[in-house]
């Protein structure tokens, strides 16, 4: 019956439930979803993580490389950030070249790494003008149900933060290269950005901010994807970003902050508490 | 190569680290080695005739929440993601199609393969498996009930450890099961690697490796991936690759027929699980309406003997 | 075959024919059409062949190249496939309707030419793991009417068989790199050794038996196709009798069509493919060196004063 409902008339179906001070899915207005992280679930990569927020699935892999560094940036290494929204995560993507929505997405997430300084890309250098270290990290939606940054850059930090680089020798006179993957030292990760997505709402000239929309949320807000994406990084703002829906009302905006600086908290344990499960197992 | 304006390019010359470790170029002699201990048995520990089990926790329906049917099959490091949509008219045809069309699209992560990047546009191998894929679905599904209509089926290998194209069908068939695509039958696929005069059942990468590398001699090798109908015994689609003779192909079909056999019995409990889990959920929902409706209607009659009572 | 219509009695005529090895054209089941096989058509190429089947037509080209062997197998050489399909060949193509198929014959192309044990690719090696040949075989599909992938896997043994490798005069190492003197006497070049390339038999099924080179009423019957790669007879290519009997291995096995197969019948669509292609093979190397045997005769001599 409610399916029906659903479908014949999508605006007044959420407009019944946001008038009853409740979302669709029984969350309340500032209620985000379980998260669920896994590291290193793929061998094939040199790190990887897992993350489930509600049912958005974000897979993230990174792969090593070694190239020349730019001629102009000799003392750089690289971290390349990808997005890749296939189109079996959701039925509004088609197969073929990137769409809009995932190159804004990937602009967006890689914006915040290189904002927040969490890599410094000078640890990447082997040999300053002569060999760097390239980081391919992809992230993968698998489930797209809203609040794509936010599982995207949860799963990104995870893995950054289990990867460790092989050690690399490089004979300057030869131009030889070996390396050593028995002896690996850890990247070295500075601070933890955490992104909240909210999608706003106006009903009879009250503004809702909904924390961590759902997919069905985000479209009934008008928008392509989260409508204020609010970044933290260890308690400080790194990104604010607000995509078309309505007004934000500073008092609306003073909420989201509020609910944006918990989240990253919580967000911040869950991944400690993962790795340290991960670091205590037997057999890694 | 034009540039890829659509996406973050690392720098042209990257390569891999693993080409600088010393491991990198092995000889055939020493890969082949590799893959068996001295009793015979192969590295993961199972036994050359040995399928790798597609057992309740390794493989399920409904895992995209978006798709109309989800599948997610997981063979030990082999892991892939399927999903099937919801029909839709066929884009970019003038002529009616009396049939169906299945649209398949089989994607590597980039991370997926041990030994290199994959690369984010389709390459070749991509290309091959969506077509082997399609073949292989074709004849199970009733097509002549959704004429000028096509059904998506997106397969996603988030990790390639060997027998990729045969867990990709087998996901493919609870998917599109889970999306109530009418079949006239189960669809199952195995793999086997050829390797002298061994038989790798279910073949890891490696062993598919060394399988598709030529010997110096003239020995088989190669790997042959088959998909058959079990109930109906009809293969309806195989691959081989690599070179081999008659003897080695009809052995190979012969084991490869059974080990398809035996995975229907595990995908039929996959779907009777689903469906009553899904049935069971579907009850509970109405008990929980129907109480808060007999809530609702007590609470009715109380105030209309309140109304007429005052 | 767009806009053939069969009765469902002539239909069930040609499964009949074919139940008892006699088809409507008075050919047995494993009896290709006759063809015609031209090789040496075009002259800036490094070998071409040209192979009209009935109404299929077919131009191959092969071009040379030097190119850096790939790192992980330093001392094999490469080959490529790309088939065209001209928008001429038939209806069906305009536009970019022969994409899907172009693909699909250079995907099993490449796939029947993995193996060493059907094409060596060591012999396209000129200095391990710095240089190597780079074979490219262009495929042109003129005309297309049906059996497309044997004819091009004929008319690719025979181009490659054509195809003529520049000697290497000289090589001059400088630092890492390797520099090349190739010798420009076109005469002066050697042959590739192409005995075991693959040859691609479509075996059609009609009722429960298969048939080679189906015309195009027997496709109309047929719901699904095997295609086997057999990789070839090296001693019916070269001179000598003396070398022994090789191949007859299945190099590749693909089906094409949307239905399915029973098991049976597919183990008896190979063994019928390799006897099919064992005489395809046969008649193509007589062919072939008769052929070489003619232009021999023809090779100019040198006269002059500066001999």
């Amino acid at each position: 019956m409610t399916d029906i409902y659903k479908l014949i008339h999508p605006v007044k179906y959420f407009n019944d439930y946001v008038s009853r001070q409740v979302r669709p899915d029984g969350r309340e207005f500032h209620e985000q979803r379980n998260i669920k992280l896994n590291v290193n679930s793929i061998k094939s990569a040199d790190a990887s993580a897992v993350v489930k927020c509600g049912n958005t699935t974000v897979v993230c892999g990174i792969k090593l490389e070694l190239a020349t560094p730019k001629a102009e940036e000799p003392d750089l290494g690289f971290v390349v950030t990808n997005i890749e929204l296939p189109p079996l995560c959701s039925s509004k993507y088609r197969p073929g070249p990137p769409s809009d929505n995932a190159q804004v997405t990937s602009n967006l997430v890689s914006d915040i790494i290189i904002n927040s300084k969490c890599i410094d890309l000078k640890d990447l250098c082997i040999a300053s003008d002569k060999l760097a270290w390239v980081l391919y990290c992809d992230m993968v939606c698998m489930d797209n149900d809203g609040g794509l940054v936010d599982a995207c850059l949860i799963a990104l930090m995870a893995s950054l933060k289990t990867l460790s680089l092989p050690t690399v020798t490089y004979d300057s006179e030869t131009e030889e290269i070996t390396v050593d993957t028995s002896v690996t030292t850890k990247l070295n990760v500075h601070g933890l950005p955490v992104a909240t997505s909210f999608a706003m709402y106006t009903q009879e000239q009250r503004n809702i901010i909904l924390a961590d929309p759902s997919s069905y949320e985000e479209d009934m807000c008008g928008g392509l994807g989260a409508n204020l994406i609010i970044c933290y990084n260890k308690g400080f703002i790194c990104g604010s970003q607000k995509f078309g829906g309505s007004n934000l009302t500073t008092e609306c905006e003073r909420k989201a902050h509020k609910i944006a600086k918990g989240r990253a908290q919580i967000v911040e344990e869950v991944i400690n508490v993962c790795l340290k499960n991960y670091q205590n197992e037997p057999n890694q | 190569m034009p540039l890829d304006y659509r996406r973050f390019n690392g720098p042209e010359d990257s390569v891999s680290y693993k080409r600088f470790t010393k491991d990198y170029l092995k000889s055939y002699d020493e890969l082949y080695k590799e893959l068996l201990d001295d009793n015979g048995v192969r590295k993961d520990g199972r036994a050359l005739s040995e399928a790798r089990s597609m057992c309740m926790f390794f493989a399920r329906t409904d895992m995209v929440s978006q798709a109309k049917g989800s599948a997610y099959v997981e063979l030990r490091k082999t892991k892939v993601v399927c999903s099937v949509f919801d029909p839709r008219e066929i884009p970019h045809q003038n002529e009616f199609s009396q049939l169906g069309q299945i649209f398949c699209e089989v994607k590597f992560a980039p991370f997926s393969c041990p030994r290199r990047r994959r690369p984010h546009a389709p390459d070749a191998e991509e290309k091959a498996l969506s077509v082997a894929l399609r073949k292989a679905l074709e004849p199970t599904v009733c097509r002549h009930l959704f004429p000028n209509y096509q059904v998506d089926v997106f397969i996603y290998i988030l990790e390639h450890d060997g027998a990729c194209l045969s867990a990709a069908i087998n996901a493919a068939g609870l998917a599109l099961a889970d999306a109530a695509v009418p079949m006239y039958d189960i669809v199952t696929a195995c793999s086997v690697a050829i390797v002298g005069d061994r038989l790798f059942v279910d073949p890891t990468e490696a062993e598919e490796h060394v399988a598709t590398i030529s010997p110096e001699t003239n020995s088989n090798h190669g790997v042959i991936t088959m998909s058959m109908l079990s109930e109906l015994k009809q293969i309806s689609d195989f691959t081989l690759i690599g070179s081999m003779d008659t003897e080695c192909v009809n052995t190979a079909m012969d084991i490869l027929e059974k080990e398809c056999e035996t995975l229907v019995p595990q995908i039929q409990k996959i779907l009777v699980t689903n469906v009553v889990k899904s049935f069971e959920q579907r009850q509970r929902l109405e008990e929980e309406a129907n109480d808060r409706e007999q809530a609702l209607n007590i609470k009715m009659e109380e105030w209309r003997k309140l109304l007429n009572a005052g | 075959m767009a806009g053939l219509l069969l009765s469902p009695t002539e239909k069930v005529f040609i499964v009949h024919g074919v139940q008892e090895d006699y088809r409507s054209d008075g050919r047995s089941n494993i009896d290709y059409r006759p063809m015609e096989l031209e090789t040496d058509v075009v002259s800036h190429a490094s070998g071409s062949a040209r192979l009209r089947l009935a109404n299929t037509d077919i131009l191959v080209g092969v071009k040379t190249e030097i190119d850096v062997p790939s790192p992980e197998n330093p001392d094999l050489g490469k080959i490529e496939f790309f088939v065209d399909c001209s928008a001429n060949a038939t209806p069906e193509f305009e536009g970019r309707g022969g994409e899907q198929l172009a693909i699909g014959i250079s995907n099993l192309m490449q796939r029947a030419y993995h193996s060493s044990q059907a094409f060596n690719l060591k012999q396209l090696c000129i200095f391990e793991s710095k240089q190597c040949w780079k074979l490219y075989v262009d495929i042109l599909i003129l005309e297309c009417g049906g059996n497309l992938c044997d004819a091009v896997s004929l008319a690719v043994k025979a181009a490659l068989f054509n195809t003529r490798i520049p000697f290497v005069k000289a090589a001059l190492m400088d630092g890492g790199n390797v520099d090349l003197q190739l010798s420009d006497d076109p005469y002066d070049s050697k042959l590739l050794d192409v005995g075991s390339a693959p040859l691609q038999v479509t075996l059609c099924k009609i009722g429960d038996k298969c048939v080679v080179d189906p015309s195009a009423e027997e496709e109309s019957c047929s719901v699904i196709s095997v295609i086997v790669g057999i990789t070839g007879n090296s001693s019916c290519f070269s001179e000598d009798n003396s070398s022994p009997d090789t191949g007859g291995k299945f190099t590749t096995i693909d089906m094409n069509g949307p239905g399915s197969v029973a098991p049976k019948t597919l183990k008896d669509a190979i063994n019928q493919g390799r006897v099919a292609a064992k005489l395809l093979d046969k008649s193509l190397g007589e062919a072939l060196l008769r052929e070489r045997q003619e232009s021999v005769k023809l090779k100019k001599y040198s006269y002059g004063f500066l001999k």
